[in-house]
């Protein structure tokens, strides 16, 4: 696209000069990753979006995290008639995996709350053995190195 | 000077003189080594010493408490010698089986077992992201106290180990946190070399020196021929350099040359008698070593681990771009570390001449990389300025420094 050749020679008012950045004004996207130009292409970037998509489910949201921050720019801007036809399948595993990475970060916050605040109260003489400086203690965690 | 570069930018886009984009450069390989510095520096002085926090705080701003926990004398008692000795000796295997390891990766990329290396570094990356930042991050829940369960902890700990595997080994990864995890590396090994005894410590970083300058510089020397190899085949090497973002991107440029380590064997089994401390040392430096050169783009000159390269337009580009970039091989930000993070452990004015003294070596550094246009080791330069500046600081200056305070002359 002739937008994306001229980037490299726009000033851009945010400070870095000679920077093209992943949005132009106007909502409308050029790069697929919050990387730039030293990102993926589009064409490659479906393909990268659907394998941390797959991926993350090996327990490993934090890679569905990863796949909303890399292609950040997607995620933002909405479809218009000038971007890459890719860009609604990068969007499809993209949004998918923000709810995945939400949800389990609300999970894992929730819990890990209840643990630390509701602490012996809640759950009594056994968060004593539960909680993790002790439990290092007990099993010799730092004691081999 | 600034009105007539911003009036130069504003004019036409072409043509840009080496002074829009040389601060900018430096800047961005002075702060990950700055940071990796003041993070092992955080490391070193919450987890070992014996004070309370507020105290600890507080001595970071008056820099003339030293540490309950300061090393013991340099000087006047026969255990010292004993150290000495064994110092010694620890630092020249160490730099034996550092060459015999990389003469082997040598050996290993010339028969093209390139596969190979690139599985056991990826294995070996995440046995240290876990198992060494397991380790570590235990000692600071503990330190802390922090209410954390096992199961939290097991899955934060897996998923950023995975994903700083990933992020290591993809070429195409977010960048900042390809970055934040090679610095992420660097804290948590050099952290662990701090660990050593105090004269071995010393020991082993001035023989990496030495040993860096004779393995880039020398015709014979490992690294150089590894860099060699790279440059005839036109091939990749697995490698972890930390690469800086180049000032001005272009579409289709490559900020990642290189893959990752060699290879990081640490044998979990030998601990506790002072020769097999040797092991478990020289096998992380195995990582850190062994993070050879970065593997050449299409005849660019390359750097190795643990010296400056810069992709400058010196060959016969084939179609990838001129970024510009600086490039420095993850065992630098790990001796530089491992320097100032045993300056810790003194007191807080040797970590500030330290700094200083590394952060000077840089500059030199980079300044020679820019008369010679070659790889170059960005160790000696750094270390044996560090080296002096303790040794300075702790026999001169301080006593100076203390009785200018106590007097309320000045400080």
């Amino acid at each position: 696209m002739d937008g994306r050749n001229d980037q490299s020679t726009v000033d851009v008012e945010s400070g870095e000069r000679r920077r093209p950045s992943a949005i132009r004004s106007g909502g409308v996207v050029t790069w697929a990753t919050v990387d730039g130009p030293l990102g993926v292409s589009w064409e490659e970037a479906e393909g990268y979006a659907k394998r941390f998509f797959l991926w993350g489910f090996a327990c490993l949201p934090l890679l569905w995290a990863v796949n909303c921050f890399y292609f950040w720019p997607v995620l933002v801007s909405k479809a218009s008639p000038s971007s890459p036809p890719s860009f609604s399948r990068i969007r499809h595993y993209v949004v998918r995996s923000s709810i995945g990475f939400i949800v389990f970060a609300v999970l894992l916050t929730g819990w890990a709350l209840t643990f630390a605040i509701g602490g012996e109260h809640l759950f009594g003489p056994v968060w004593k053995e539960l909680v993790m400086y002790n439990l290092a203690e007990k099993l010799q965690l730092t004691g081999w190195m | 000077m600034d009105d007539r570069s911003t009036d130069s930018d504003r004019g036409t886009d072409g043509e840009r003189s080496i002074l829009d984009t040389l601060g900018e450069d430096i800047i961005r390989i002075v702060t990950p080594v700055s940071l990796c510095m003041l993070l092992v520096v955080l490391l070193v002085s919450s987890l070992s010493s014996t004070n309370d926090l507020s105290s600890s705080i507080s001595s970071l701003f008056l820099s003339s408490q030293p540490s309950s926990l300061s090393s013991p004398n340099l000087l006047g008692s026969d255990s010292t010698w004993e150290e000495i000795k064994s110092a010694l000796i620890t630092a020249f295997s160490f730099v034996v089986v550092v060459t015999l390891l990389t003469f082997l990766l040598v050996l290993l990329v010339y028969f093209r077992c390139t596969n190979f290396l690139r599985i056991y570094m990826g294995i070996s990356s995440l046995f240290v992201l876990s198992f060494l930042g397991g380790f570590i991050s235990l000692l600071l829940i503990s330190y802390f106290k922090i209410p954390i369960d096992p199961f939290t902890f097991a899955i934060l700990l897996f998923n950023l180990s995975v994903i700083g595997v990933f992020a290591v080994y993809m070429s195409k990864f977010p960048i900042s946190m390809n970055q934040g995890y090679l610095v992420t590396i660097g804290v948590l090994t050099a952290y662990w070399f701090t660990m050593l005894p105090e004269w071995t410590t010393w020991a082993l970083l001035i023989a990496m020196s030495l040993y860096d300058l004779a393995a880039v510089l020398l015709p014979i020397g490992p690294l150089r021929l590894l860099v060699e190899l790279a440059m005839s085949r036109n091939e990749e090497i697995p490698a972890l350099v930390y690469e800086a973002r180049p000032v001005d991107p272009q579409p289709g440029d490559r900020i990642r040359v290189w893959r990752e380590r060699t290879d990081v064997r640490i044998d979990a089994t030998e601990n506790s008698t002072n020769l097999a401390n040797v092991q478990p040392v020289r096998e992380t430096r195995l990582v850190v070593s062994e993070e050879i050169t970065a593997p050449l783009i299409e005849t660019f000159p390359q750097t190795s681990d643990r010296q400056l390269g810069s992709e400058e337009e010196e060959g016969e580009g084939i179609g990838l771009s001129l970024s510009g970039a600086i490039k420095l091989g993850l065992g630098d930000f790990i001796f530089y570390s491992v320097l100032v993070g045993r300056a810790a452990m003194y007191d807080y004015m040797t970590v500030y001449a330290c700094y200083l003294a590394i952060i000077a070596g840089l500059g030199v550094t980079l300044m020679l990389l820019a008369v010679y246009r070659q790889a170059l080791p960005a160790l000696p330069v750094s270390i044996m300025l560090g080296v002096v500046f303790y040794l300075l600081t702790r026999v001169l200056l301080e006593v100076f420094v203390v009785q200018c305070s106590s007097n309320l002359l000045m400080f």
